[in-house]
């Protein structure tokens, strides 16, 4: 097996090395570049480091489990396969902080994701795509993560609105990116649920670059504030019709080689948690640090 | 497996310290002159952009068009001799109106960005 790894290590370092021509990468649709979101997948398939993301947060008590304190640690990498279609990994690993009770730790389950970018629109700012999510049941820790696997279609769509007309300059930085997302678990226990995010974004580097340079000075013109809805209603069982999730105020920085996001993390209702925690993530423009290897799809051309 | 988030702290630092130590990144618009969305009372000669990045002249360009979509820049934008970062267009005299600057460049790393701005010249009475 070792020696399947290095070969297979080697034919993406070759095809990295074979592909010298221009690097597209990011997520641009005209001139418009979404990045990337916390609670929110983007809709882009393009090389993407996330390393780390940290989120505490409140996990409300149900089905006779008790409230306990979470706080997840985690990574996701994605990989342009072919032109607009990636691959991606993540994972988090799970603390749970429970009142009297023993804490418990360990890997939550691997889920792996598809993503096809379906339609763009350069002049209206407009992405469409499509993929699929599978949190593979049993690869986690058998303390923090469940034993069934939960397959989840998910529809994406970014729509920037820098085609809105001058009289309307200032509103022209604003951009909504979301995902519809609808989950099937393995397991008859669990409900299904329409999975349901987005983010409203106002880019101050768009309002610098496109529309008006008001003189702001770094860090501040590299700023992207936002607020991201992360929500989920159950279809079925015992809570049909019961929607949780999220509303995340924050702001995201861009740097030349990285991204910086963080979030309060507000529930929406008590089933949602009772406490406002906080998210952190960190982006690494894999395609800026190492441009031969990343930033074009590993087989065929952008 | 506690010392998972440890673990993932050493990953971090270990990708920073394998970064080269001369990295590029996307060539950015910083500033230009005349500012992005101005408006001048009197015409400039010449169109200047600073992006973030070195960029590779022979791959990038600047046009200026008018409010009618021609183009009335001197077709010689040009990269700056003493600062890579830094393109310039001249321009003819121009009219008062709406002016709308369109750019493409290349960074010295082959990432391509591009972008668009307006500026307005005020009608001379």
């Amino acid at each position: 097996m070792p020696t399947c790894k290095c070969t297979w290590a080697a034919i993406v370092l070759a095809a990295g090395l074979t592909f010298p021509s221009l690097v597209h990468a990011h997520g641009f649709t005209g001139d418009r570049f979404f990045p990337p979101t916390i609670a929110t997948d983007d809709p882009f398939a393009v090389d993407e480091l996330s390393l780390p993301s940290v989120t505490a947060f409140d996990d409300p008590s149900a089905d006779g489990i008790p409230a306990t304190r979470e706080v997840d640690w985690g990574f996701e990498f994605d990989k342009e396969i072919l032109p607009h279609f990636a691959l991606g990994i993540s994972d988090d690993y799970i603390s749970q902080f429970g009142r009297g009770q023993p804490s418990t730790h360990g890997w939550d389950n691997i889920q792996i994701s598809t993503k096809y970018e379906l339609w763009h629109n350069d002049p209206h700012e407009t992405i469409l795509s499509a993929g699929l999510l599978t949190d593979i049941g049993g690869s986690g820790s058998q303390a923090v993560a469940s034993s069934f696997s939960t397959f989840i279609p998910t529809f994406y769509f970014g729509k920037g609105f820098g085609d809105l007309p001058e009289s309307a300059g200032f509103l022209r930085p604003l951009a909504v990116t979301g995902s519809l997302g609808q989950s099937f678990p393995t397991s008859s226990d669990d409900p299904n649920q329409f999975q349901w995010a987005f983010a409203v974004e106002y880019s101050l580097p768009y309002l610098q670059q496109e529309v008006k340079d008001i003189g702001l000075p770094r860090p501040f013109k590299d700023m992207i504030p936002l607020v991201e809805f992360s929500l989920a209603t159950d279809e079925n069982r015992a809570t049909k019709g019961l929607t949780t999730g999220a509303i995340n105020p924050g702001i995201l920085w861009e740097t030349p080689y990285c991204q910086l996001g963080a979030e309060a993390v507000i529930p929406i209702n008590g089933h949602s948690g009772s406490r406002i925690g906080f998210t952190f993530k960190a982006w690494i423009y894999i395609d800026d640090l190492f441009p031969k290897i990343f930033g074009h799809p590993l087989f065929g051309k952008d | 497996m506690k010392n998972s988030p440890t673990a993932l702290a050493a990953i971090c630092i270990t990708l920073l310290l394998m970064v080269p130590a001369n990295v590029l990144a996307h060539a950015f618009l910083d500033h230009a002159d005349p500012k992005v969305g101005s408006v001048l009372a009197k015409p400039p000669s010449e169109i200047k952009l600073w992006f973030t990045q070195e960029i590779e002249p022979d791959f990038s360009t600047i046009e200026v068009h008018d409010s009618h979509g021609n183009r009335v820049d001197k077709q010689d934008a040009h990269q700056d001799s003493s600062d890579k970062k830094l393109m310039i267009v001249s321009v003819p005299a121009l009219a008062g109106g709406e002016y709308t600057v369109v750019w493409k460049v290349v960074s010295t790393d082959t990432h391509h960005t591009h972008g668009t701005f307006k500026f307005t010249v005020k009608t001379q009475n």
